[in-house]
């Protein structure tokens, strides 16, 4: 236990460290380190040697040109570029361009009275600041002293406040920086290639009030061609900053960092990991909503679609996947019942008979188990045309049923084997047979286990590809997974027909997965091998 | 009829339609792969007579034969080791108590439930160098200047391959490491604790010996799954360049059904059933004797 003097000197030093940070921050802010370039006039001038008379002469174009500039206040500097290289007669050439460049700096103060986008961002973050540290102040007037697990809900909550404050500045800066770069590289870049109406208009009249105190006007077009920012190095200096005063606001309301860091961390790591195994969901739903002239576009900015094409889904609908769905539900149904019809008994058997070769059977289930049908896939070919049952629903039905069995009786077994034969002896003495057991008192009772092995072996059928894309000749039979590949074909793909198709094959079963995610793993791993 | 006889034969009535299901569309396809890998193919699938050995000395001698097996074996080392190591990390975070933790389970089971070829295929879209979301992204967000060219070469093309490929296994490993890891009795952490034992005392002497089982059931069936994934590389790339980012399934079904060489293709699918038959084997060893034990 840390004595009060001790938790004073502890805590007047933590909000002095707020308070070095947060003035350092407001130095930062004042330093010129946000760097905006732009050349405004290019001329290249074609089998011009240095100091002949073409370059006088182009050289004296451009000075005029630059001197316009000067005039209309801009700050223009010259750059010139030579190439030289031979060409096919083997004669010296060489290429002259000359650009002037209008680049300055600015600071972040100047951000705040902008009206961009960003500048919204960074007085948010601003305020944040200052009002954590008025929290982490106000939380401990008259409490300074106090052991922390002893604080009273006044100055727990100040203090706990400013912790969340700071966390929201640390998240807020670099997505200032990123909002500069968005509109101030990229924006400018698209919105000085088209033409300027409206809304567009209104962003660059801003734009020239901030950047050019509104001096561009009319020529703002080109003064922002090729607009360049960069202030990576103000950002750097910024967050290790507004981190130590994270820190010290840990410190105040907790008395040590090192608990609510890891906490930190571990909430960082699940919150990057479940965004990065979202990434390619959110892809394929945006893209299936997508205009085709939007889903081969390069340049295109928006996080989703700027107008949602749900005639995308009417399109694929008018292209048979709605039959492809009825034959993946055909498929994975059939398959799904031929398993389990073909399964429950076997599984019932090994759980609850003893009888000779059964470690033989088990063997024989667990080895199936290890054939996936590609290898076999020749075999499986041959196979299905000596049945006639290549390119029918029938066949692929079969197929997925039989290489599903071992998984199927895995896990019935694993659940047949937890449930306490008591109830079905007793059933059975009182004259009920071996079926009316299993019908009436097993199955009942084993039914989470039942439903998730049907979902499971139902998803597996579902998601097959490789068999039906091998068995599968006829458009008519298609499953769904070989479906959506006719929208990808050698010199064009139908992005947003794919996922949009790819959507509805995937939303059914991802749902149906998350129902029996619980029940899945304890099936998995105990069902067989700990019997 | 004999009672005594009927109590005997009755469980094998109960096999009876699960074996032929898998006698008929298992075992049958196996047979008739052994046989044609024995026999001579011709390009139409016409079989003709006993052969020996030879389509496995044609399939050895194919150009492509040292780079395939090279790449498979890239493939399932990389794809198997990274996201046993991966989806081990996760399940440890993910069996710490946090809020949302149900949430966060959810989501990681995605991919699992996904199909192999609807994956491959939004990857593919991801990665386009002209128009790719992964592109898009980063340049609106400002962190690359400029459109980066996820796949100059085929080595790179094969990495994002093998990147999908432990996309897409880590969820599985995840499951299996967490359903072992919340078996594990609270009190042997609290005890080491008491002794001492530091983060990674316990990982090491508590949380690896007993996670151990569920992790190798996990990567035997994970390397099997992984050596047949066939759907991420068809899509892909399809083995372009000329075969240097095949791997032996995907091989083997170019060979068969594109290039019409049937007889080296079923050699090679002989030669892809032992290697599996050979870890199954493996693996049944271990389960059969956890078995005699419990």
């Amino acid at each position: 236990m840390k004595t009060p003097d001790a938790v004073r000197k502890q805590n007047r030093a933590a909000l002095a460290l707020m308070l070095a940070a947060l003035l350092l921050v407001g130095v930062f802010m004042s330093l010129p380190a946000y760097r905006f370039s732009a050349g405004v006039y290019t001329l290249k001038s074609a089998n011009t040697f240095v100091g002949d008379e073409k370059y006088q002469q182009a050289l004296e174009e451009v000075n005029a040109v630059a001197e316009e500039y000067r005039e209309k206040g801009f700050d223009v500097s010259l750059e010139e570029s030579v190439t030289e290289r031979t060409n096919s007669k083997g004669e010296k050439t060489s290429l002259v361009a000359f650009t002037l460049n209008n680049s300055f700096t600015k600071n972040g103060w100047s951000f705040l009275g902008a009206g961009l986008n960003s500048s919204w961002v960074l007085l948010a973050m601003l305020l944040c600041l200052l009002l954590a540290l008025a929290c982490a102040l106000a939380g401990s007037v008259s409490t300074v002293s106090e052991p922390y697990k002893a604080l009273d809900g006044r100055a727990a909550a100040f203090r706990s406040a400013a912790c969340w404050l700071l966390l929201a500045a640390l998240l807020l800066l670099p997505v200032f920086f990123m909002m500069n770069t968005y509109t101030l590289s990229r924006r400018v870049l698209l919105y000085t290639g088209g033409v300027l109406t409206g809304g567009k208009e209104a962003f660059f009249a801003q734009l020239d009030a901030f950047l050019f105190g509104g001096i561009a006007g009319e020529e703002i077009n080109g003064a922002l061609k090729g607009l360049r920012f960069s202030a990576g190095a103000a950002m750097w200096l910024c967050l290790p900053c507004i981190f130590a005063m994270l820190l010290a606001a840990i410190q105040l309301r907790h008395g040590s960092v090192a608990h609510s860091l890891l906490r930190g961390m571990l909430y960082a790591f699940v919150i990057v990991l479940c965004l990065f195994i979202l990434y390619p969901y959110y892809v394929m739903l945006v893209t299936a909503f997508r205009s085709s002239a939007e889903t081969n576009d390069m340049y295109f900015l928006h996080v989703f679609p700027t107008e949602w094409k749900f005639s995308n889904l009417r399109d694929i609908i008018s292209r048979g996947v709605p039959r492809y769905l009825l034959n993946s539900f055909l498929i994975a149904g059939g398959a799904t019942l031929i398993a389990l019809l073909c399964g429950i008994p076997a599984a019932y058997a090994m759980a609850r008979m003893k009888f000779k070769g059964k470690k033989l059977f088990l063997g024989f289930v667990i080895m199936s188990q290890m054939f996936s049908p590609v290898v076999l896939l020749i075999g499986i070919s041959q196979l299905m045309s000596a049945l006639h049952l290549n390119d029918s629903i029938l066949g692929l039905m079969l197929i997925n049923a039989a290489f599903n069995q071992a998984f199927a009786i895995w896990l019935l077994r694993g659940t047949f084997v937890s449930i306490s034969p008591e109830m079905e002896q007793a059933a059975r003495i009182d004259g009920c047979t071996t079926m009316g057991s299993l019908l009436h008192i097993l199955l009942p009772m084993a039914a989470p286990g039942i439903v998730t092995t049907l979902i499971f072996v139902f998803i597996n059928s579902w998601n097959e590809y490789t068999i039906s894309t091998v068995l599968i000749s006829t458009a008519a039979n298609r499953p769904i997974t070989v479906g959506i590949t006719q929208f990808s074909s050698f010199n064009m793909i139908e992005w947003q027909y794919l996922f949009a198709a790819s959507l509805l094959a995937t939303v059914p079963v991802v749902i149906l997965f998350m129902c029996i995610e619980k029940h899945l793993t304890s099936g998995l791993t105990s069902g067989g091998v700990k019997g | 009829m004999n009672r005594t006889l009927e109590k005997k034969i009755e469980p094998y009535i109960w096999l009876l339609p699960s074996l032929i299901l898998m006698a008929v569309f298992v075992v049958f396809p196996i047979l008739i792969v052994f046989k044609l890998s024995f026999s001579e193919v011709s390009k139409s699938g016409l079989v003709g007579g006993f052969i020996g050995f030879k389509n496995f000395a044609d399939a050895i001698s194919l150009p492509a034969f040292k780079t395939v097996m090279l790449n498979t074996l890239y493939w399932v080392v990389s794809v198997v080791g990274l996201s046993t190591i991966l989806g081990f990390v996760i399940a440890m975070v993910l069996n710490q108590k946090f809020r949302g933790r149900k949430i966060a389970r959810a989501i990681v089971v995605f991919p699992w439930a996904t199909s192999l070829v609807i994956q491959a295929s939004v990857w593919n879209y991801i990665i386009k160098y002209e128009y790719g979301n992964l592109n898009n992204i980063l340049l609106n967000l400002g962190i690359i200047k400029q459109a980066v060219n996820w796949r100059m070469s085929y080595q790179l093309e094969f990495i994002w391959e093998c990147g999908v490929g432990i996309f897409v296994t880590i969820p599985f490993v995840t499951f299996c490491v967490l359903s072992g890891l919340q078996a594990i009795d609270n009190s042997l952490y609290e005890a080491a604790e008491i002794d001492g034992a530091s983060f990674w005392n316990r990982l090491w002497h508590i949380t690896i010996p007993l996670v151990k089982p569920s992790l190798t059931v996990s990567t035997v069936l994970n390397i099997i799954y992984v050596f047949n994934s066939f759907p991420i590389i068809y899509t892909m790339t399809k083995g372009a360049p000329s075969n240097k980012t095949d791997t032996l399934v995907t091989y083997l079904y170019m060979l068969n059904f594109y290039d019409r060489q049937k007889g080296p293709a079923t050699a090679l699918s002989v030669i892809g059933f032992l290697v599996l038959c050979l870890c199954a084997g493996i693996y049944m060893l271990g389960v059969m004797r956890k078995e005699d034990n419990g």
